[in-house]
């Protein structure tokens, strides 16, 4: 495919195109009409462009005379597989936020504007995956951030949102100063400024353990990793839903992307940054989820939910670095191959799921799931989409995310099976770590679903609103996580393709496919068809035997109300108890022997991190900061003066440090 | 075969454990053949659902059965192959348990009582131990041999080391404690009582009747079995390919773990249901020992 350049980058032209349709219909509704339907027109080309480039075996030829600047671009297989990932998340979100911004113009809210940072964030969010020249990287990924930070303020008059739009603002500032230093570092030691020559000389031992820190803090706090998740419940919740479902199906991915860059760059990694990985993967995954159970607002579940897949994915990319530090070839493969499969599969269900959580926002008026109730009875179809995410994110059989951590599971067996000694046993803590985080899902996910989905409905709705573009960009993904679950092997030759290109040396696939996808696959169909069975059997027998609809038992009590349903923090109580102090989980009765005064029962918990490191430190360096409050006075030039000095004091430095 | 024999004996298990455990307390009891009766009577019945009931607990029964069922077809039974086997099944296992959890307690909750709602939160609690329970017992041969398919796990057992003497006791203990939280037995549940407050499995399905609740039954005696041939199957090369012989030990074995669950159930009290997590965590405990074992004699 030699057009590939002309063609990808005409489809990103269209999607920044597509918003001076915002410009050109004053009426909103018809705006959001063409807008998306260009920008999704923009996005269906780009997936196809990849897509043949990517099953046509001809390498990209770039063409001579083009008007953008090629060689600060590169298409190897990694970017490859990122720009199908955004793409392929982008399309159900792009189908999505029509239907979710139609919500909004009949509340006659302006969307334009919003609608222009979306169609920025889409962009520049697939030109970091594919820039390979460190300074663009840079100003690449800013803009990536502020176009999600300007998307996330949408409800700007709103406290909560002032807030959490802030903790995301600080952290990706956070984020970029470390990569602005982790890159000058590359520059340092190879000279060039191209992400391509990045690689380590034979002198740079001191330099490698460097270089993770730096990837760890900037990339991994944009991953959302323990201990830098604490902007995900934060930013998650306020955005309107395109832009988190958005932010946690792929702007997160992007720091799992530049975690799995920096292997190609600083090798040879040593075994205890893989053990490090490896650990920080295995408390954001334990952890994350167990804050998860404790919430009651919906997105903050499924932020929370995103820390501990983030942290399976970092498990996978432990995994892989302990190979690489081993030179162990299986491993290697194992390890980042279940971290790049979990990428994509994330990406589908936690889109889906967020999305989900964007219909029911717009039919409840809330997010608090104590709220819900019911959703099952009014529409079947999205019971069903929101069912088969949520059994996918637990990673049940047959399902996307039973495959990656099936190869995670695997990548632990290998290990223990290769490197003996102590290897065993830390791989089966591993194991059951995984195993325990993803008890946890089960309790966290059968929450959600039961409390929001089954039961009788809480509060009274009218129209339960799901419109048709709704129930095809949540089907869209619903039958993508199906097919990856059953019949997961062109996947898999994908990443394998991936790591053949620049992460290990040898062809990854045969050992990725000798694992037994197919008796997965032939499983899941003997299991339909006893399934199937069983249902004509259930039928005759209803049939024969009879069959009524009867209220529900409820131990000779009959007036039951909606009120008296197990609530989202009654269901979680036991778990939330267990690791009180962690979870900071409290239960604030207020009660009394009269009648009709204030009664009242309400649940707390509060964000380790952000308790008892963030808030003591800001206050650290407020208190220290303060000291300095001689030096306040109203006059401007002062304040010019301190800026020149510590110009000068910056630019002396680093004279004196190149000499 | 072993797989048929799982379906067909399951049942009887059930009724022999309830026999020995009249016999403790000094009662005649119900024939052995009882839950025979009672999943035939259950199957003529009627079926009723709650008005408030969905789709997902008119599928459940079916899910859940499926679900155990393929559990037990990757088992090998002692002194025959199981009917499914690759590299990787034990983890397929783990999880198509956890596939029929997540749907009973769906289910549990699709009723909105508060009693079944009860008996969901506590599933969905003590569930969360048990799969790092299974990952200590047949988890740790795993990592030890390298070997994933949980029949070749069991092959590679040998009987005359002392290394693989101890895990088989202690993988004895995590495995009763695994059925007694999995098949709501005696210190952890007691389906007997009248009184649904105290109760995990059974409340779970308070709402079902005829056909739906004989699939339940069913399915909740063929886990209790599974748990009986995980433990039957260490010994199964003690026959030494005697076929008279190996079926003598496995019945002798199965005979042996039903009075010993009979003699717990008689002689204990349900725990306090703040105690279930910690009673949990001692089997958890104990199956680090599994591997410690292994990574010392090695």
């Amino acid at each position: 495919m030699n057009n590939f350049i002309v063609f990808f980058f005409s489809s990103l032209f269209l999607q920044i195109f597509s918003s001076i349709f915002l410009i050109v219909f004053r009426n909103n509704k018809k705006a959001s009409q063409v807008f998306h339907f260009i920008l999704l027109i923009g996005l269906v080309s780009g997936l196809t462009s990849v897509l043949s480039s990517i099953l046509s075996e001809t390498p990209i030829l770039f063409p001579t005379d083009f008007p953008i600047p090629l060689e600060y671009f590169r298409f190897d297989s990694l970017a490859f597989y990122f720009l199908f990932l955004i793409q392929l998340a982008g399309i159900p979100i792009t189908i999505f936020s029509y239907s979710y911004f139609n919500h909004e113009i009949k509340e006659k809210k302006s969307v334009k504007s919003t609608l222009f940072f979306y169609a920025g964030l889409l962009v520049f969010t697939q030109l970091v995956v594919v820039v390979n020249q460190a300074v663009v990287f840079l100003v690449f990924w800013e803009l990536m951030s502020l176009f999600a930070y300007l998307g996330m303020i949408f409800e700007k008059e709103k406290k909560e949102v002032e807030i959490g739009s802030f903790y995301y603002f600080v952290m990706s500032h956070v984020v970029v100063f470390a990569l602005a230093f982790f890159f000058f570092l590359l520059h340092r030691h190879t000279g060039s400024w191209f992400l391509s020559d990045f690689h380590m000389n034979s002198d740079s031992d001191t330099l490698v353990p460097f270089l993770y820190l730096l990837s760890i803090i900037g990339f991994g706090m944009k991953a959302g990793f323990i201990p830098f998740h604490f902007w995900l419940p934060k930013a998650h919740p306020i955005a309107p839903t395109v832009f988190s479902a958005f932010l946690s199906a792929v702007i997160i991915k992007t720091g799992i992307y530049g975690l799995l860059r920096t292997f190609q760059f600083a090798r040879p990694v040593s075994e205890w940054m893989g053990w490090i990985v490896l650990f920080i993967g295995i408390i954001s995954a334990v952890f994350g989820i167990w804050y998860a159970i404790v919430q009651k607002d919906i997105k903050k579940i499924l932020a929370y939910s995103s820390v501990e897949n983030i942290g399976i994915i970092g498990i996978g990319i432990g995994l892989g670095l302990i190979g690489s530090a081993c030179q162990s070839f299986p491993i290697q493969v194992i390890g980042f191959g279940g971290a790049l499969l979990h990428t994509l599969n994330h990406s589908l269900f936690k889109s889906l799921l967020f999305m989900g959580s964007g219909i029911l926002y717009h039919n409840f008026h809330t997010r608090d799931i104590n709220q819900m109730g019911g959703a099952i009875h009014r529409k079947t179809y999205f019971a069903v989409f929101f069912l088969i995410g949520s059994l996918a994110i637990t990673g049940i059989p047959f399902l996307n995310g039973f495959i990656s951590e099936f190869l995670i599971y695997n990548g632990f067996f290998q290990a223990a099976k290769e490197l003996k000694n102590h290897y065993p046993l830390m791989m089966l803590l591993s194991a059951v770590a995984l195993a325990f985080a993803g008890g946890l899902a089960v309790a966290c996910f059968t929450k959600i679903y039961s409390i929001v989905f089954l039961g009788s409905q809480r509060t009274e709705i009218k129209k339960f609103y799901f419109s048709f573009f709704d129930a095809f960009s949540l089907g869209i993904l619903a039958l993508l996580m199906l097919v990856i679950g059953v019949y997961p092997i062109p996947l898999i030759q994908f990443v394998s393709q991936v790591l053949g290109d620049g992460f290990v040396k040898g062809n990854p696939l045969p050992i990725l496919s000798n694992l037994n996808w197919l008796s997965i696959s032939l499983i899941f169909f003997a299991l339909l068809a006893v399934f199937v069975i069983l249902f004509l059997l259930k039928k005759i027998i209803y049939k024969k035997y009879g069959q009524r609809t009867a209220p529900a038992w409820g131990c000779g009590y009959e007036k039951q109300t909606p009120r008296m349903q197990y609530t989202a923090s009654s269901f979680s109580d036991e778990l939330s108890e267990i690791p009180d102090s962690v979870l900071g989980y409290q239960k604030i009765e207020k009660s009394s022997n009269f009648p009709y005064s204030d009664k009242s029962f309400s649940t707390h918990s509060s964000d380790f991190v952000e308790e008892k490191l963030l808030r003591p430190l800001f206050k650290k360096i407020q208190a220290f900061s303060l000291r300095f409050q001689f030096f306040k006075t109203s006059d401007l030039r002062t304040y010019l003066l301190a800026i020149l000095l510590m110009v000068i004091f910056y630019s002396l430095a680093g004279f004196l440090w190149d000499s | 075969m072993g797989f048929i024999m799982i379906l067909v004996l399951s049942p009887l298990f059930s009724g022999i454990v309830n026999k020995q455990k009249n016999f403790f307390t000094g009662r005649i009891g119900a024939p052995v053949l009882q839950p025979y009766y009672e999943l035939f009577k259950l199957f003529k019945k009627e079926t009723l659902h709650a008005k408030t009931a969905s789709f997902i607990s008119r599928i459940t029964p079916l899910v859940h059965f499926t679900a155990i069922l393929s559990a037990a077809a990757v088992l090998p039974v002692g002194f025959s192959a199981p009917l499914i086997s690759f590299e990787g099944d034990i983890i397929l296992f783990a999880y198509l348990l956890s596939l029929s959890r997540f749907f009973q307690i769906l289910a549990a909750m699709d009723i909105g009582s508060s009693f079944e709602g009860m008996g969901a939160s506590r599933e969905a609690s003590f569930a969360v131990f048990v799969e790092p329970i299974f990952f200590f017992t047949l988890g740790s041969i795993a990592f030890i041999t390298g070997l994933t398919s949980i029949s070749s796990i069991y092959d590679s057992i040998v009987l005359n080391n002392i290394s693989y003497l101890v895990f088989i006791f202690v993988c004895s203990i995590s495995f009763f404690i695994l059925a007694v939280t999995e098949c709501s037995r005696m210190p952890v549940d007691d389906p007997n009582t009248h009184l649904e407050l105290t109760m995990i499995h059974e409340v779970m399905i308070l709402d079902n009747s005829g056909f739906d609740l004989f699939l339940y039954h069913y399915s909740s005696s063929i886990k209790l079995f599974i748990f009986v041939i995980l433990e039957t199957s260490f010994f199964g090369s003690l026959g030494g390919g005697n076929r008279v012989l190996e079926i003598g030990i496995f019945i002798l074995i199965v005979f042996f773990l039903s009075t010993a669950l009979a003699f717990v159930e008689t002689v204990t009290a349900r725990f306090k249901m703040k105690n279930i997590p910690q009673y949990l965590l001692f089997a958890t405990a104990i199956g680090v020992l599994n591997l410690l074992i292994f990574t010392f004699t090695q």
